[in-house]
C-alpha cells in the first residue's frame, strides 16, 4: 500500500513539474524575443550571437542548419545528437546550445538538408525538433 | 590512507552510476561503476534505440554476502520533452545468470531542467535468503549553467531507504559531467563514501 502510495506520489509530481515549466517556459520566451535572438539576412536564429559567430568563423561557403530541439537539458542528452549528426559525411561541424535549445549543423554547399530527415533523426535520440532554418554563409 | 583512497577511486573509475541514465543514445554503450556501503558493482548496457538498454552486471552485495551476476532490462516508458526541461519514467528489471535465483524489478523517474533535478528509484530485490525494497530519491540544483563541452557541476541531496533497516540514510553529494563522462560523490557518516562513475561510448 505504501509502494502504491509513493508511486502515485511520485508521477503526480512530476506531471505536476512538467505542467509548471510549460507555463514558465511561454513566459520566458516572450521575455527573450526581444533581447537574446540574432538576426542574419532579416532571419531570427534565436542562437547566442557569440556562439553562432565562433561556429561559423571557417565555414565560408558552406550551408548551416539552426534546429529547435526540445528536451536537450543537458550535455548527456545532446551528445548523442553530435555522434549522430557527425556519421554524415555531408556535415563538416554540428554544435550545441544548450542555453536556447538549438543544434547548429554546417553542411557541404551542395548537401540537400531535409527538415524530416534531421527530425527522425533528433526523435531516435529521444528528443523533438521543432523548427529549422537554414542559412547559406 | 592516501593509496587505499586512491586504489578506491580507480576501482570506482571501472564501475557505473546505476541511477543515471539508464538508457543511452541508439547504438550507445554505457560503463558504469558504483561502490557504496550496501553493494560494489560493474554495469554494462547497450541501447539498440533511445526505449530500452540491456546489459550485465556484475554484484558483490554486501548486505547478503554474495556475488552474482545479473542480466538487465530497462525501458523507458514514457519521456516528456520540453523546451527547458525533460521527464523520464523507466521500467527496469534483472534477474540473476548463476545458480542463485536474485532479481529485481522496479520503477525508475527522472525530471530536469538545465538547472534543477529531481529523482526517484523504487527497486524489489529477492534472492533465496530474503525479499526487500530500496528507495532512492534525489533532489538538486546546478551552481552555474556551464555550456556544451564544459564541466557541469550539480548539488545533490539523496536519500536512501530499505525494508532492511527500515532506516533512511540522507546525505550531500556532488555529480560532476564532462563530456561523456559523470562521477558522483556522496558522503555521509554511516554510509561512508558513495562512488558512482559513468562513461558512454
Amino acid at each position: 500500500m505504501k509502494n502504491i502510495f509513493f508511486i502515485t506520489f511520485a508521477i503526480s509530481s512530476f506531471s505536476l513539474a512538467d505542467s509548471m515549466m510549460h507555463h514558465s517556459h511561454e513566459d520566458t520566451h516572450n521575455s527573450q524575443q526581444h533581447n537574446t535572438e540574432i538576426f542574419v539576412d532579416g532571419n531570427n536564429f534565436g542562437v547566442d550571437q557569440k556562439r553562432f559567430s565562433n561556429f561559423v568563423k571557417n565555414l565560408s561557403g558552406a550551408k548551416v542548419a539552426v534546429i529547435s530541439v526540445q528536451g536537450m537539458v543537458c550535455d548527456f542528452c545532446a551528445r548523442g545528437i553530435e555522434k549522430t549528426f557527425k556519421k554524415d559525411e555531408n556535415v563538416i561541424s554540428v554544435d550545441v546550445d544548450l542555453n536556447k535549445g538549438k543544434v547548429l549543423i554546417a553542411y557541404k554547399q551542395e548537401s540537400e538538408i531535409s527538415y524530416d530527415d534531421i527530425k527522425e533523426k533528433i526523435t531516435a535520440n529521444g528528443q523533438n525538433a521543432t523548427k529549422m532554418e537554414v542559412l547559406d554563409l | 590512507m592516501g593509496i587505499r583512497f586512491l586504489t578506491f577511486c580507480l576501482l570506482a573509475i571501472l564501475s557505473i552510476s546505476v541511477d543515471s541514465r539508464p538508457v543511452s543514445y541508439p547504438g550507445g554503450y554505457t560503463l558504469m561503476t558504483k561502490a557504496d556501503n550496501f553493494q560494489n558493482s560493474v554495469y554494462m548496457h547497450y541501447s539498440p534505440t533511445y526505449k530500452y538498454s540491456i546489459g550485465i552486471e556484475r554484484k558483490k552485495d554486501k548486505r547478503i554476502e554474495d556475488q552474482y551476476s545479473l542480466l538487465r532490462f530497462t525501458y523507458l516508458v514514457n519521456r516528456k520533452n520540453t523546451h527547458n526541461s525533460q521527464r523520464n519514467l523507466y521500467f527496469q528489471s534483472g534477474f540473476s545468470l548463476d545458480s542463485n535465483d536474485n532479481s529485481f524489478y522496479g520503477i525508475h523517474g527522472d525530471w530536469e531542467t538545465r538547472r534543477y533535478f529531481i529523482g526517484f528509484d523504487f527497486k524489489k530485490v529477492e534472492s533465496i535468503n530474503q525479499i526487500f525494497s530500496e528507495q532512492k530519491y534525489q533532489i538538486g540544483f546546478a551552481p552555474y549553467l556551464g555550456e556544451y563541452g564544459d564541466l557541469h557541476t550539480w548539488i545533490m541531496l539523496k536519500a536512501t531507504k530499505n525494508s532492511i533497516t527500515d532506516t533512511t540514510s540522507t546525505y550531500p553529494c556532488l555529480k560532476f559531467f564532462k563530456g561523456d563522462n559523470l562521477l558522483e560523490l556522496g558522503y555521509n557518516g554511516k554510509s561512508n563514501w558513495d562512488f558512482h562513475f559513468m562513461r558512454r561510448f
